[in-house]
């Protein structure tokens, strides 16, 4: 979601419009659940970490000083409280949930089902597998390319928020990982 | 390829690269070019399917506009035991301390398995409620020294507000 159109939601949605409210967490609701997906937390965790995040987002929405940075401050409370988690808790609740991994194959429904070309399931494997290469990058990696693929792609600045990253860093480490990714995914022969 | 790589590294070392996650090492490998941009796009995709916001969890978020309340002033967070002490060597079950701030007003909460304590100074009386989200919360009252007990264990995120005379304060949004 580009500053502009955060600044301008922020402000409406402080003035009372609870569209722009919506319309801000449909933008941002996919940064924010990248942040605490990035940090491995349990479900349990991740879900309350997410809901905190959104309700002193809005505590404070008439008072935040630069609005068009809303993506920012999410990202930032976010994973201020992932840390808190980690240190909380002292060990890392890894998400090798199998349903995570699964998820793809588990759509059996019967409509589903019906809807399913070959070509379709072809996809599905080819995600899978994406997936599964993501998930066993190193950690550094797998953080930044689970901030970098929420929906829209965000800032430069988001992520540096999201993961306590300098701005000028981001770009090169980006190029590494996504390079690092492709290497492996060709070592499998999955590309 | 035949740059220096080549007589630095040999295979192993490659392919030891490609596991190590030390990112600020020297040495980028082989640098061919390649769309990250694609890459990058797929596994945007990917989450989309595999990895998505749960939907009743970004309901909780739209309905979280309620918790948007011009008329309360917010209490900051400034200190946290979580973040701010130092731990204590072979304690491990110490309650969390927790400090808040608004103008004059401080509120300091000690959150423990059977629910939380504190106390508001100035010391005063208070209307209090603990909030767990979007709803109406937990009642409590804060004695003529400021002191309130509840009794209800916390989970999730949470929030207290006060009323105190004409004054209603209530305190960043935490989680438990």
């Amino acid at each position: 979601m580009d500053r502009t159109d955060a600044g301008a939601l922020v402000r409406a949605a402080a003035d009372g419009d609870a569209a722009a409210w919506k319309a801000l967490v449909e933008g941002l609701s996919p940064l924010v659940w990248s942040v605490v997906r990035a940090h491995r937390l349990s479900d349990a965790d991740a879900h309350e970490v997410y809901q905190t995040a959104w309700f002193r987002f809005a505590q404070h929405l008439g008072r935040i000083r630069e609005p068009g940075k809303a993506g920012a401050w999410l990202a930032s409370t976010a994973r201020h409280e992932c840390l808190k988690v980690i240190r909380n808790s002292q060990r890392l609740t890894l998400t090798d949930d199998p349903r995570l991994l699964d998820r793809v194959s588990e759509d059996g429904t019967p409509e589903q089902s019906l809807l399913d070309s070959e070509e379709a399931a072809a996809q599905s494997e080819r995600v899978r597998r994406l997936w599964q290469e993501f998930e066993e990058l190193g950690e550094r990696c797998r953080q930044l390319l689970r901030v970098l693929m929420a929906t829209p792609p965000p800032s430069y600045q988001d992520v540096s928020a999201a993961l306590g990253i300098a701005v000028g860093s981001i770009g090169p480490l980006r190029q590494r990982c996504l390079r690092r990714l492709r290497a492996r995914l060709q070592a499998r022969g999955a590309i | 390829m035949s740059d220096m790589n080549g007589d630095r590294y040999d295979d192993g070392l490659y392919d030891h690269d490609l596991y190590e996650d030390d990112l600020s090492g020297e040495g980028d490998f082989g640098d061919e070019e390649f769309d990250a941009g694609m890459l990058e796009e797929e596994l945007r995709q990917a989450a989309a399917v595999l990895d998505p916001v749960p939907p009743e969890l970004q309901q909780i978020a739209v309905d979280a506009y309620a918790l948007h309340d011009l008329d309360a002033r917010v209490a900051e967070l400034t200190f946290d035991s979580l973040v701010d002490a130092l731990p204590v060597r072979g304690v491990t079950d110490t309650p969390r301390m927790l400090t808040f701030r608004a103008g004059e007003v401080t509120v300091d909460v000690e959150v423990t398995a059977q629910g939380l304590m504190g106390q508001v100074l100035p010391p005063q009386p208070a209307r209090i409620e603990i909030l767990g989200g979007p709803r109406p919360g937990f009642p409590l009252t804060a004695d003529d020294l400021g002191r309130f007990t509840g009794d209800v264990p916390l989970s999730g995120p949470f929030a207290l507000r006060l009323r105190t005379g004409g004054d209603v304060v209530v305190t960043e949004w935490l989680r438990a």
